[in-house]
This record gives structure tokens, sequence and C-alpha cells, in this order.
């Protein structure tokens, strides 16, 4: 091997090395090799990151057979005759296995292959501001991207490492659903999981040590999932701190605290969904990259500190999600080889919670709009109202859009069915400036979940 | 094998005594009693074993950083000097 020494290079290995497959590194290695550029990507774990592998199609495609589930136990109300439905849980995760599969992970050396980009397994960790070991090799590269994602954070929690415990990579993978399930944590994580298992007979229980469940998002969308939650037997444990976890006859005993007062529960199982965070142990310090608790620190054009190296997706501890991280990928790919600098604008952002009916949001929420003191105005519309509910037997949700004084949309907040694709609408009108006037002139198909928009829309006032 | 990176550029094989004696002294340079120097000096080294375990080449740097973060959660001036003189007689 050659000696390491931290001057330039004269010649490179290669134009670009990506470390991490998942979307935040695999759409920049793509899209630069489509370039005409040599690129190499570095992983040691899965191909395709933790989207397609451990997150989010593993966890729809189980979410998918609970709706079906549902469906079909509920399918008496509209007159269709629905007898013995029941679960098989291996064929429910053979159903998961094989939407993983379509994904193309499994052939996902290839897939970068035939994109001419050269896949090296191995924990990449730099050595300097242009060199990468592997281990059993070094690589020099004129530029580099982060995108090594996340870990699932473990709080100080008394016993809880030695009683054991699963997280959402573990819950995708089990053989058969628990008898009872303790989640920690409310966020979207815990719910969806606590959802899935809930809906397949499973007693669960989900603390949140803030007021209500999804607690980043306005609180009428927690209020609403602790609603969904109460009616699928879900019990919700909001403003609620785990102090210990211990064994006890082969099951696990949680102690919890609500309100001063010291709980118990006894379940099969506890899932940690209690935050996740960034995977930076791989010698950014030598590379000159800043970075912290949050994540790796960047500028809107997704460069670090090192203006050579970019770092994209979870591990920049801006929003972990897929459709983010590619986003961050895109721009990066662009301002590696390009004078005319794209940059990050995450003021329209959609997030979905994957319950039955989802939760979606995006852009502000009121208190971000409170911290930065901008005047809004809200109107909120409950989905009771519409046709739609009426013929679907679905009276639960609301959608909620908040706008500046002069009516720019702002933020929204959606509980319905398919909220993730009616967020699509005010995400658009979000990102565009659009004020409510806009959507309400636009006419909206009857009866669709959509019309909520609408009205909502009609109460605020646009100047 | 894992494989240190040394300042000059070279690597050599790691070796944990030499981390063992750099700890050890640090402690002893803020007084502390030989005996619990020993004990504080084996934790750090046991605990940059593991952090080492899963990489095959590092910098003399990030052993420095991680020697330095685990020894601050046992004596935080030993830590300090650790992190700052980089020669301990």
């Amino acid at each position: 091997m050659y000696k390491v020494n931290n001057k330039r290079p004269r010649r490179f290995d290669y134009d670009l090395i990506v470390i991490g497959s998942g979307s935040g590194g695999g759409v920049a290695a793509h899209l630069s090799a489509k370039q005409g550029k040599r690129v190499a990507i570095i992983e040691d774990t899965a191909m395709g990151g933790e989207c397609p592998n451990f997150g989010c199609i593993p966890t729809k495609a189980l979410l998918k057979t609970a709706e079906t589930y549902r469906t079909a136990k509920g399918a008496n109300k509209f007159g269709v005759r629905a007898t013995n439905v029941s679960v098989n849980y291996k064929n429910i995760k053979a159903w998961k296995d094989a939407a993983v599969h379509r994904t193309g992970t499994y052939q996902g050396k290839e897939v970068f292959n035939d994109a001419g980009v050269d896949v090296i397994r191995g924990h990449g960790h730099f050595l300097n501001k242009w060199t990468v070991s592997t281990g059993k090799k070094r690589y020099q590269a004129k530029k580099f991207v982060v995108a090594t994602g996340t870990y699932s954070f473990c709080p100080n929690i008394e016993g809880l490492k030695e009683t054991g415990y699963i997280t959402y990579r573990e819950a995708i993978d089990l053989d058969s659903a628990p008898k009872s399930l303790f989640v920690i944590g409310g966020g979207p994580i815990g719910c969806e999981f606590a959802f899935l298992f809930g809906s397949f007979g499973t007693k669960v229980h989900i603390a949140e040590i803030s007021d209500n469940l999804i607690p980043q998002e306005d609180k009428e969308m927690g209020q609403t999932v602790e609603h969904i939650f109460a009616e699928a037997d879900i019990n919700v444990l909001s403003k609620t701190k785990v102090i210990k976890v211990s064994g006890r006859a082969g099951r696990k005993e949680v102690t919890y605290e609500q309100a001063g007062v010291q709980k118990r529960a006894i379940v099969e199982e506890v899932l940690l969904a209690a935050g996740k965070r960034p995977l930076t142990d791989l010698g950014l310090e030598n590379a000159g990259v800043a970075f912290d608790a949050h994540g790796i620190k960047v500028k809107s054009t997704m460069a670090t500190t090192n203006p050579n190296i970019y770092a994209c997706g979870d591990v920049t501890g801006k929003y972990n999600f897929t459709h983010v991280a590619s986003y961050q990928s895109r721009i990066a790919a662009n301002n590696m080889w390009h004078r005319k600098k794209m940059r990050a604008d995450y003021h329209a952002i959609p997030r979905v919670v994957f319950v039955d009916p989802e939760a979606a949001a995006v852009g502000a929420t009121e208190r971000e709009l409170a911290d930065r003191k901008i005047q809004y105005q809200k109107a909120s519309v409950p989905i009771s109202i519409l046709g739609r509910s009426n013929t679907s037997g679905n009276d639960v949700g609301f959608v909620k859009v908040l706008a500046s004084h002069t009516g720019v949309l702002l933020g929204a907040s959606v509980v319905c069915p398919h909220a993730g694709e009616v967020i699509g609408e005010l995400t658009l009108a979000i990102q565009n400036g659009l004020k409510a006037s806009d959507v309400e002139k636009t006419v909206h198909a009857f009866p669709t979940w959509n019309e909520a928009v609408r009205t909502a829309c009609t109460r605020i006032i646009s100047i | 094998m894992n494989h240190i990176v040394k300042r000059a550029g070279h690597a050599e094989k790691y070796d944990n005594r030499k981390l063992y004696a750099s700890v050890y002294s640090a402690c002893l340079s803020v007084r502390e009693p030989a005996g619990s120097a020993e004990l504080i000096a084996e934790r750090v080294v046991k605990d940059v074993d593991h952090w080492i375990s899963h990489k095959h080449e590092v910098t003399s740097n990030d052993i420095r950083r991680q020697a330095s973060k685990h020894l601050h959660a046992y004596h935080e001036d030993a830590a300090y000097i650790y992190h700052h003189h980089r020669v301990i007689h």
C-alpha cells in the first residue's frame, strides 16, 4: 500500500466515491456515472440501504396486509360476507419479502455495475481528505458523498439492554405477531408498528414522553391518531417515561411513570422506537468534515465543511425520509460537477405516517410559525362533511391548513384515507407559494378526499 | 489485523500496549494513584479495542480521539492532558 500523505494526489482512483448505497448515495452515484464520471460505492451492509431492506418498503408491505385484514374483518358493515377471516403470518412475511425482492436490492450490486458504478464491499474510513480505506485497500477520489444513514438510538433505561429489545429491523422479520408488545416512542416508526401489530391482535402499549403521539407535528394529528388507536384497542401512554425493563418468567416487565405514578406492563416483547442517531464513525475528522450528535453539518449545496465532500440523507440529520435523501443526492450530484449550484429547500417537505387512515403533513407546523414569530391564520375541516366520507363509512380525520395573513399557504396537516396522496396537492401549492384562494378556485372532483383541502382553503382569507 | 496510519504516513500494526502506556502516564500526570491509573488505562484500552475491532485501518489521530473520549468518562483531567499533550514522560 502507498504511503498516506496529506498532499492532493496527482492521480485518483475515482472521480467520486460514495459511502452508503441507499437513496442518499445511490442517486448521486447513478447521476454522476451517467455524466461519464468514474464512480465507486462503498457499502458494508445491505445494498440499497435502509429504505428497501428495513424501512419504508417492508413496513408498508406489512401495513398493507394489516389493512387488508381489517377491511376483511369489517366487510359485513358493507353487506359483504367475510367469515373465518384469519391471518397466516408466515405468508404475510412472504408477501413482505416479495415486496423487498421486487425493489431489486437482491440484485443490488448488478444494478450499480450496470450503471457503470463499481461496488466495493467493506467499511469505509477516511484516512485523509482524499483517501478512504476499506481495510484491504485504499481508494483516492476527487469527490466523496457520505450517505451512511442512522442507527437506532437506545435511551438510558435501566435493564433495557440486559433484558433485550427489538427495533424496526427485527420487527419486520418476526415469524409471528407477538401476543403483547410495549413500544417505546410515539413517533412515526413507533406508531406504524403499534398499528401493524395491533391490527393482528397483539395487545399493544405505546409510550410517548411528550403530550401526544407524533409530537413533531401539530397536536391535532397526534390526538386524532390517538383516537384511531383507542378504537383499535391500542393502549396509548402519553406523557409517559419508561424507567425500567426487566425479565419476568420469560416475559418482559416494563415499569413506566405517568403523572407521577409508577405502573407496570408485562409483555412478550419490547420494541424500541425512540429515535435515530447519525452514523458518523468513519474518520470524518481526518477529512476535515464537521459533525455533531445531530449529524454532518452541510450547506444548502449539500457540501460539508470540506468542499470536496458532500453528505446526503439521514446522516445530515435534516429529515429522515427517503424522498429527502434522494432530493439531497440529486442536488449534490449537480453541485459536484456543475458551476451553477442548486440549493436544498426544505420548506415543503411532505411527511406521512402510514397508519389507517394515514396521517400526513407538509410545510411549517404551528409551533414552527410561532417560534419564528410569523402571524398566521388557520382553517380546519373534518372529513365527516365529505360525500366520500359518507360513501366510505370513514368519518375520522381532518384537513388543516396554515396560511400567512395574505393567504399564502405555509403548512398543512391531513388525517384521512390516502392522506399521503392528498398531501401532494398541498405540497405543490406550498412549494410554489400559492395562496389558499388558488386552491379554492381549482375544481376538485366529487366525491374525493381532496375536497376537504379545497373546503379548508375557502375558510382562509386571501388578500 | 488492525493497522494504524501514523502522522508521517506509514502504517503499523495496532499495539494496545502503547495505548495503555500513554493513558496510564496521563493518569499519573494528574496525580491519580498508580492502582487507579492502571484500572482506568485497562478500561480505556478495552473500549478502544472494542471500537477498533470492526475496523481494518484507522489513523493515529482516530485512536487518540477515541481514547480521549473514553478516558473523559473516567477521568476528565487525565483526558485533557492526554488530548493536548502528545508526549508525556
